[in-house]
């Protein structure tokens, strides 16, 4: 039937194109809808057009059919007699969908059935005409020329339109082999040549004209036949066609005659279509044919179907018996230029196979008789050639597999072939160069050579590149169907489409990308009715984007639908065995987002059509790493998902970092670098520790697992001496330093102190301590780490080559490059060596890591902040709560006035007592001298000045005071601040040791409660220090005070005593249960809720206090400042 | 080309086929000569952490990445040692070229039919699977090698 050969390719390569730029028009066709763009409109028309002419040609009758069943639709939408609904649409899409499958199985095309959707296409058409008109849409006409010569079942509604038109219609023959062949032209350009001056209606080959070898008047002929319709008057056609006239026939209305055929059998028809038709009933019309085979019961249909099956031997014998003749004339021409003669020729070369493939008929019937359908031929056809002749077979079973081509800008191609020629010219300077040992003229020669590489090198890239154009177009229509399919409402927006990528790597990509934007749509976007009770757009926005970004593409796919619940995801983790809760829990709410990549994961709560098919995002991701390319996930709960792809430009050439470890080296693909890191020796031993079995690096604060890539790979550990360059063994184990901080599995840091613990052994040496440690820090998919080298060297563009069969086991190499000085370095194979690396001490360092460091910050979050005025007392270092303190004045000593044994200084009008420590603590006295730096402070409305010796300084400061050892009046204790022991200084102690009076209310105060009955406070704070401390303030002032260690032991003493309490006063940062959750339990509970709460804080934030509000605070206060405090329980407790 | 030198050399060994013969340890084994890219002596290689043992490292030919085995460990026999007359042959197989490191090499001899014997299970310590067969001339016994299944991984 159809051999594949150039022109047959050219026409598939060319529909293909066509067809892939219609998805994109029909849908802004819909979008358009009543005001259509002519041009877009007439684009389509045109492809599915010239679709068809090529079809003709070709004998695909399946897919001419069809192509001209969607011209008519689109030209009634062209002439706005049809107005492109969603629906028609949708037809015209499943329609063009389905020419796309038959061009891609264009052996098979002929023996599809197309009927569905032609018949689909043929009800638009008819909805918009009259009832006249709808007959001819599926009236055919026969057109029978002057000496008899039939050309079959044209459309009549073409024809009667060309007619209105005031077109003159012609048929035109060409003669394949005078008119064509000959003159060297090619049918597919005449077809779009003509196509310039008037319309082609439709076209074939005449075999019926080549007659057979019976016939004595052996016609050299191959007509080609068109019917072209045209403006152009006939005298001018001769030359239009460039034909002689006998060859052009106006058709006029006498010519033509209502046709029996149908169009279901214009399809059908075959180059041995005549041979057939008496064995087909004739149905008159389409809609009988529906009707009928609705009626007909599946049997019969088989039945039929198998005759015309078991017809065909015979009639291909006929045909074989009556070629020879054909042959020699086609033979002669060399060239076979009658595609569809070409099968049977084939068989004639070799006459005795005839028998073989009549044998082979039986044989091959094994299949269901119903699902042969009269595909048989062809196959058998195949299959023949298989038995008879291998070589031929095989050649034509590669060239019928579509080998992928590519079009290649002609400029493009030049400046390639310039380039190849400057190449020459360089290389032959070169030569001479190095004959003469001429080193002026060799080193121009290789830079000249250097720079035409690199130009090669880029133009050979950019013919390799297409636009991603290409993948994002098709996701229009995904969506489209999709949305429509779900009921959701979906814009999509498609930026950078112009960004081009490696072939390979478009191909690649597309089903990742599909799949992820499939997710999105099923996933991602909410229904529009969730949407708008969430308060957002009823219209869910995805955003397909892709930019360039440091030498990579970067594609990002954005919707602002529901987004990721990290919680959710955890649970499904947990819940599918992947991790374990207690795993889990350690785990940043990213790193929950980060688990949908493990493998064996699906969100999705029911498996859906659209995207839970069993297979996840692991996919994905397995996908991309082949490529090189990762994945990052940023979701917002409630407002969207951001999911963002990397990837390199192609494939063969890669920028990468050159490493070295003992003498070899190896290349890591600049992809998975994230940066290179060098630990000097001084710092080792504060940057890397030893977590369980692990080293770690502090970096930026995070922890980092190590792995030593000499380990990984067990290269025999060695040490360059740097004095002479000589090869040592490196007697170390770990990297780690012995001096560094281990961190045991309990997350626990062994003190600093132990370190001697630890016995020095050769193991933990260094050859020598000054040796740096090179880390370059890698990424690949949900791994980080720090690959721990020898060296880090230059960066280069490396060209990636495969290792042999006998390396394929060595999983830790992506493939081999060759360095400049010829030798092969290996490229690392980022995330297996993570895995070879044994992923589960990995995973274990980095858990203990993450338990070390949450440990730590829990550590640090119990400990209360604080703001603190650092000063001296003479050689002591002291520090008060900022918070009192007024202002800092420095006044001369000169100044200060004794008044009634008591030392005043003029100030602001008024007089202000000073005093210094050591009038009340036993600490040093104050050295003379001439300025003296005076702190204010206010208490109980008044203002005293405590004279500190200089510098003054206000630190905010983690508290961990020790109450005890140096706690003395007038001192709350003590703490280590950079260094010093730093005496914390108690003002409202000195105060009242120096002013008793000014104390007298609170005596009172607490006189009163006594005999009004004692208020009760519950307090609950974490730290010793402050508990102390304002439990005193409290019960200075008579209250009777219980107090918690933290909100969990609070609760529940306010559970069982909550008779005899009057007030809650609370930390906020406590370990178990901080001081918001008590107070929202508080809140929450009815026979709670009455209660005030005051809580305590030692820094203010907004961010706290708003917090603080939402779960029902009543008040804020800081801890330390009593005064106010006391005021506000007072308050709070109506005294 | 590759595939139907291995076919030819996996059915029958011609007469006239001539074989290009060399050491691993004491014995002397032979390989068609058409079958061999090159011999040379580049013994720069990039050893390949985590390989088998018989490989000896990757080396660049000509912009090709070729994988030195030591024939004395494939074949099971202990290491090639090293010395100067130690040489890559370069063979094809699979669309692949694979470098075989050997001890010595020795003439090219030309194959004759009648004195080709199917070989035993053993020669001179070498499995006698990897042998096409045996050929004995005057001074010497050729063990002739099959290439593909010695290249098995």
């Amino acid at each position: 039937m159809i051999e594949d050969d150039e022109i047959l390719q050219m026409y598939i390569e060319e529909s293909l194109e066509h067809l892939s730029d219609i998805e994109s028009d029909l849908l802004t066709i819909e979008g358009d809808g009543e005001n259509i763009d002519i041009d877009i409109v007439n684009n389509v028309f045109r492809a599915a057009h010239s679709i068809k002419g090529g079809a003709g040609f070709m004998g695909l009758t399946t897919i001419k059919g069809l192509a001209h069943s969607l011209e008519n639709v689109l030209d009634l939408i062209r002439n706005k007699e049809l107005v492109p609904t969603p629906n028609r649409i949708s037809v015209l899409l499943k329609g063009f969908d389905k020419l796309e499958s038959l061009m891609n199985d264009i052996q098979a095309s002929n023996d599809e059935d197309v009927s569905e959707y032609i018949d689909a296409l043929a009800n638009i058409t008819k909805s918009s005409l009259t009832e006249e008109q709808q007959d001819m849409v599926t009236n055919l006409l026969d057109l029978t020329l002057a000496d008899g010569r039939v050309f079959p079942a044209v459309s009549q509604y073409s024809i009667e339109q060309a007619k209105d038109d005031g077109r003159y219609i012609y048929l035109v023959e060409y003669d394949l082999i005078q008119d064509i062949q000959r003159k060297s032209r090619n049918p597919i350009e005449l077809l779009e040549s003509l196509e310039k001056t008037g319309t082609i209606i439709d076209s074939r080959i005449d075999f019926d004209s080549v007659g057979t070898l019976g016939d004595n008047l052996l016609s050299t002929r191959i007509p080609f036949q068109i019917l072209f319709s045209s403006i152009l008057e006939p005298d001018m056609a001769g030359t239009l066609f460039d034909l002689e006239d006998q060859y052009i026939h106006v058709v006029t209305d006498e010519m033509l005659s209502i046709s029996n055929a149908t169009e279901d059998d214009a399809v059908a028809a075959m180059p041995l279509r005549t041979d057939i038709e008496p064995e087909l009933e004739t149905i008159p019309s389409m809609a009988t044919i529906v009707e009928q085979e609705a009626v007909v019961s599946p049997k019969l249909v088989a039945t039929q179907k198998q005759k015309s099956v078991t017809a065909t031997p015979d009639i291909q014998k006929e045909q074989i018996r009556s070629t020879p003749a054909t042959i020699k004339t086609a033979s002669q021409e060399k060239e076979v230029s009658v595609k569809q003669n070409i099968a049977p020729v084939n068989k004639q070369k070799e006459t005795f196979k005839v028998e073989a493939q009549a044998k082979q008929q039986p044989v091959k019937a094994k299949p269901p008789v119903a699902a042969r359908k009269k595909v048989e031929s062809v196959a058998t056809e195949n299959d023949i050639n298989d038995y008879t002749n291998e070589g031929d077979a095989n050649n034509a079973m590669n060239m019928s597999k579509p080998v992928g081509s590519l079009r290649v800008n002609v400029n493009l191609l030049d400046t390639l072939m310039n380039l190849a020629g400057e190449l020459v010219l360089s290389r032959n300077q070169l030569i001479q160069g190095i004959n003469s040992s001429n080193a002026k003229a060799t080193e121009l020669s290789s830079q000249r050579i250097d720079m035409i590489t690199s130009e090669l090198q880029e133009a050979i890239m950019r013919t390799r590149m297409q636009p991603i154009a290409n993948v994002f177009n098709k996701f229009t229509r995904v969506v489209r169907d999709l949305s429509q399919e779900l009921g959701k409402s979906i814009d999509l927006v498609i930026e950078g489409k112009e960004v081009e990528l490696d072939k390979t790597i478009i191909e690649a990509i597309n089903d990742p990308l599909t799949h992820l934007v499939r997710n999105s749509v099923d996933h991602g976007i909410e229904l529009p009715h969730v949407r708008e009770a969430a308060g957002k757009k009823a219209t869910g926005k995805i955003i397909l984007k892709a930019f360039h970004d440091a030498g990579q593409v970067n594609i990002m796919i954005s919707d602002d639908g529901k987004g990721l619940d990290p919680d959710k995801i955890a649970a499904a983790a947990v819940k599918k065995g992947l991790m374990t809760e207690q795993q889990v829990s350690e785990l940043s709410a990213k790193e929950r987002i980060d688990l949908i990549l493990l493998p064996g994961f699906s969100t999705a709560e029911k498996v859906t059509d659209v995207s839970g098919r069993g297979v996840g995002m692991d996919v994905v991701v397995t996908n991309l790493a082949k490529l090189g390319g990762i994945i990052e996930i940023e979701s917002k709960t409630g407002k969207g998902t951001d999911i963002q792809i990397k990837l390199p430009l192609t494939l063969a050439i890669i920028p990468s970092q050159i490493i070295s470890v003992g003498n070899e080296k190896y290349a890591i693909p600049q992809v998975n670098l994230d940066e290179l890191l060098r630990i000097p020796a001084s710092q080792v031993k504060e940057r890397i520790e030893k977590v369980g079995d692990a080293d770690v690096v502090r970096l930026r604060g995070n922890l980092l697992p190590l792995l030593n890539l000499s380990q990984v790979l067990g290269i025999k550990k060695t040490f360059i001496h740097p004095d002479d360059g000589m090869e040592y063994p490196d007697q170390r184990e770990s990297i780690a330093d012995r001096r560094s901080n281990r961190t045991g599995q309990n997350g626990k840091r062994e003190s600093v102190n132990s370190i001697h613990a630890h016995e020095r052994s050769g193991q933990d040496r260094r050859y020598r301590a000054s040796s740096a440690i090179n880390i370059a820090v890698v990424s690949a998919g949900a791994h980080k780490y720090g690959l721990v080298v020898d060296e880090l060297r230059d960066s280069e563009e490396i060209v990636v080559k495969p290792l042999g069969r006998h390396l394929k086991k060595c999983s830790g190499y992506a493939g081999a490059t060759i360095m400049g000085d010829g030798k092969v370095a290996l490229i690392l194979d980022v995330s297996n060596l993570a895995q070879m690396g044994e992923l589960t001490t990995m995973a274990e360092a980095e858990r203990t890591a993450k338990a070390a460091r949450a440990a730590e910050e829990a550590r640090e979050k119990a400990l209360d902040k604080a703001s603190l005025l650092l000063f001296k007392n003479g050689p002591e270092h002291c520090a008060a709560p900022l918070n009192l303190v007024e202002r800092i004045e420095r006044i001369p000593v000169s100044s200060i006035e004794h008044v009634s044994g008591k030392k005043v200084v003029q100030y602001r009008g008024g007089a202000l007592p000073l005093y210094e420590l050591s009038q009340v603590a036993n600490v040093s006295k104050l050295p003379p001298t001439e300025q003296q730096e005076i702190i204010v402070f206010t208490v109980k409305g008044r203002e005293l000045g405590l004279m500190v010796t200089p510098p003054v300084d206000a630190v905010e400061i983690s508290l961990d005071i020790d109450d005890s050892t140096l706690k003395q009046v007038g001192i709350n204790g003590s703490m280590i601040i950079d260094g010093h022991t730093t005496l914390l200084v108690d003002i409202f102690d000195v105060v009242k040791n120096l002013n008793p009076s000014w104390f007298e209310d609170e005596k009172l105060a607490a006189a009163d409660m006594e005999e009004a009955g004692q208020k009760v406070i519950l307090f609950a704070e974490d730290s010793a220090f402050f508990r102390n401390q304002v439990k005193g303030f409290m019960t200075d002032e008579g209250y009777s005070v219980i107090t918690a260690e933290d909100g969990e032991i609070a609760w529940n003493l306010l559970k069982e005593r909550y008779s005899e309490i009057d007030l809650v006063v609370t930390d906020l940062e406590m370990p178990n249960m901080d001081g918001f959750e008590l107070t929202s339990k508080i809140k929450k509970d009815p026979l709670l809720s009455h209660f005030k709460v005051i809580a305590l804080t030692s820094l203010a934030s907004d961010a706290h206090v708003k917090k603080g509000k939402e779960v029902g605070i009543d008040e804020y206060e800081i801890k330390l400042d009593r005064e106010n405090l006391m005021k506000l329980i007072r308050r709070y407790l109506n005294l | 080309m590759a595939s139907k030198t291995a076919t030819n050399m996996g059915t029958l060994i011609e007469s006239n086929t001539e074989l290009a013969t060399f050491y691993i340890g004491k014995a002397l084994c032979g390989i068609d000569i058409l079958s061999i890219q090159e011999i040379n002596k580049h013994f720069e290689v990039t050893t390949v952490p985590q390989a088998p043992d018989y490989v000896v490292g990757v080396l660049n030919l000509r912009g090709r990445i070729v994988t030195i085995l030591d024939l004395g460990k494939k074949l099971g026999l202990s290491q090639i040692e090293k010395d100067k007359r130690n040489r890559n042959i370069i063979v094809r197989s699979q669309d692949e070229h694979i470098g075989l490191m050997v001890d010595a090499i020795s003439d090219v001899v030309t194959a004759e039919k009648d004195k080709i014997e199917p070989a035993p299970s053993n020669i001179s310590g070498l499995k006698g699977r990897f042998f096409k067969g045996v050929m004995k001339t005057k001074s010497s016994l050729i063990g002739i090698l099959d290439i593909e299944e010695v290249l098995k991984d």
